[in-house]
């Protein structure tokens, strides 16, 4: 017991001791964690939108009005009927001309200019909207649509944009990955740079500890403790930094309803642990990477005792 | 309880620290080594502490083979061996107390242990009441009586001291000496690098002299310097 409290008391302080190194120290943590996990964060708030926009209509096909260019009546109803029988389409309905009027209206309810524009309500055409099962079959259904050329009059879909957001964020999220690892060596090697000063700074102590008959992990703990503190305080901050980010991104953004800003705290909770993990683990693996060029040498003594005696 | 047999040490860079050096002491004796600087007494203390390896030969400490010593095992023998320094080598961060309490912490001793312990041991090298001082609040002759009393505080069966003198004034000098006597007399093993002449000659222990490296004399009751001549 006596022997834990000792361990903590001299980490605690050599931290105190080196102050700014370990103020280095941890803003590097901090720095290289906060972006890691920055990325992390705007590649989750990419992958929430393309989930949003993913419900809904993809693809929008715009008729020809019955009883016009040759179009029977029910034709529309009876594509309908055609395309909902098609395998990648999850759901599609007709929207009528007297419906689409009644979305225009609700569209542009504050917008006298475009609802006194339109003077014809009959010119908006009927169509049909469709959902698909996957947004990677849009092509299949366009040309399918556009096969029904007497009826269909253009084919609309809002797919390829969303594949390109897909594919864009694959992209971010392999190069947040990326960032992440390289942010994370650097952390650990700076913690690495950190313990190596610390132990310089304290060579006699350590010397003097060796010779009094101190095992390598009696001197190797408290120096581990001390990058450990490191790792998690600087991981802490960086958590807390990103996270104080995201929830004013979060209310900045309710105003724009296009876009999903706010990520779940369950969501920040998870992968907050996680970088809090990753943070003990660099302040451990810099530590020892910092002391094994201290307690090694040639006879595997440790540093020698300082000469001129 | 020390044995040398044919011990060299070769720095790196070709200096040749200890050449062919073959000892014997037994417990209990007190044994200076004596020369001038740079012949080789500081070399032959670190070698059996196992501080440098030995270049060629064996060194048996308190009836090991400290050179195949894995090193793992070279705190523990360390912690049989205690050292005394000229520059004291004590922890600037820590008081007196915790200094001496150091060398039991290594050692796992719990605290209600350490605490009497370590009073028993200041008391006896008349710092009891300095115990919350720190180092750099002490005279040298203190400094090495709290370096002494570390090295002493575990009962270890050998000591060690290479220039524990050597900072210090003839008056400092002979209080630290009647220490080690004293600890000499419980029957502990002391082996004491020296180059004062004053001191070897008034203890009249065991001399062993190094020239370059090599034992040219080796006398029960010696002086520092040659007394088969005088004789
Ligand atoms: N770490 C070292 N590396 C190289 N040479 C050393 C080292 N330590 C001591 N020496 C050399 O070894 C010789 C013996 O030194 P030392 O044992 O310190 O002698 P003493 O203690 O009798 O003055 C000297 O020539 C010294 O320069
Ligand atoms: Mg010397």
């Amino acid at each position: 017991m006596s022997r834990i409290v000792y361990l903590i008391r001299e980490a605690l302080s050599s931290l105190r001791r080196n102050v700014l190194i370990v103020i280095g120290a941890v803003l590097a943590v901090f720095i290289s964690l906060a972006l890691a996990f920055g990325a992390l964060v705007v590649n989750e708030l990419l992958g929430l939108n393309i989930a949003a926009w993913q419900d809904g209509t993809h693809v929008v096909a715009f008729l020809y009005d019955e009883g016009q260019n040759n179009v029977p009546v029910g034709a529309h109803e009876s594509l309908l009927q055609e395309v909902l029988e098609w395998d990648e389409v999850e759901n599609a309905r007709l929207v009528s001309k007297a419906e689409a009027w009644i979305e225009f209206q609700r569209i542009f309810e504050n917008d006298q200019q475009m609802l006194d524009a339109l003077r014809d309500p009959t010119v908006l055409p009927a169509s049909i909207r469709i959902e698909l099962q996957d947004i990677r079959f849009h092509e299949t259904t366009r040309f399918r649509l556009e096969q029904q050329q007497q009826v269909v009059r253009q084919v609309n879909t809002a797919a390829e944009s969303i594949e390109q957001l897909q594919n864009l964020s694959q992209v971010l999220r392999t190069l947040g990955l990326g960032l992440a690892v390289v942010l994370g060596v650097a952390a650990v090697v700076l913690i690495a740079n950190t313990i190596q000063l610390a132990i310089y700074a304290r060579r006699e102590e350590v010397a003097i500890m060796k010779l009094v008959g101190a095992s390598n992990w009696y001197i190797r703990v408290p120096f581990l403790l001390e990058g450990l503190i490191e790792g998690v305080v600087g991981a802490a901050l960086a958590v807390f930094a990103v996270w104080v980010a995201s929830d004013n991104l979060a209310k900045a953004g309710q105003s724009l309803e296009l876009f999903k800003l706010d990520i779940s705290n369950q969501w920040f909770f998870r992968w907050g642990l996680l970088v809090l993990l990753f943070g003990a683990i660099a302040g451990v693996v810099g530590s020892l990477l910092g002391l094994s060029r201290y307690l090694r040498d040639a006879d595997g003594t440790g540093p020698d005792i300082p000469k001129g005696f | 309880m020390i044995r040398l047999e044919n011990v060299t040490k070769v720095y790196e860079g070709g200096t040749v620290a200890v050449n062919d050096v073959s000892l014997d002491i037994q417990k209990g004796e007190f044994v200076f080594l004596v020369g001038a600087s740079g012949s080789g007494k500081s070399t032959l203390i670190r070698l059996m502490l196992r501080d440098e390896p030995v270049t060629r030969g064996r060194i048996w400490v308190a009836g090991k083979d400290i050179t195949r010593l894995p090193k793992w095992k070279i705190p523990y023998l360390r912690r049989s061996v205690g050292t005394v320094f000229q520059d004291y080598k004590l922890l600037p961060n820590k008081t007196v107390a915790e200094n001496v309490a150091f060398a039991l912490e290594v050692l796992g001793r719990p605290s209600s242990v350490i605490g009497p312990q370590v009073g028993q041991i200041l008391e006896l090298v008349g710092l009891a009441d300095k115990a919350g001082r720190y180092p750099r609040q002490l005279s040298g002759g203190e400094q090495q009586r709290v370096s002494v009393a570390r090295a002493f505080v575990n009962r270890p069966p050998i000591m060690l001291c290479d220039e524990p003198t050597g900072n210090l004034d003839p008056k400092t000098s002979v209080e630290i000496m009647r220490l080690l006597d004293r600890i000499n007399r419980t029957g502990t093993t002391i082996v004491m690098a020296t180059h004062d002449h004053a001191i070897v000659d008034a203890m009249k222990r065991r001399v062993v002299a190094l020239e370059n490296g090599r034992v040219v004399r080796d006398e029960v009751a010696g002086r520092y310097e040659r007394t088969a001549e005088e004789e």
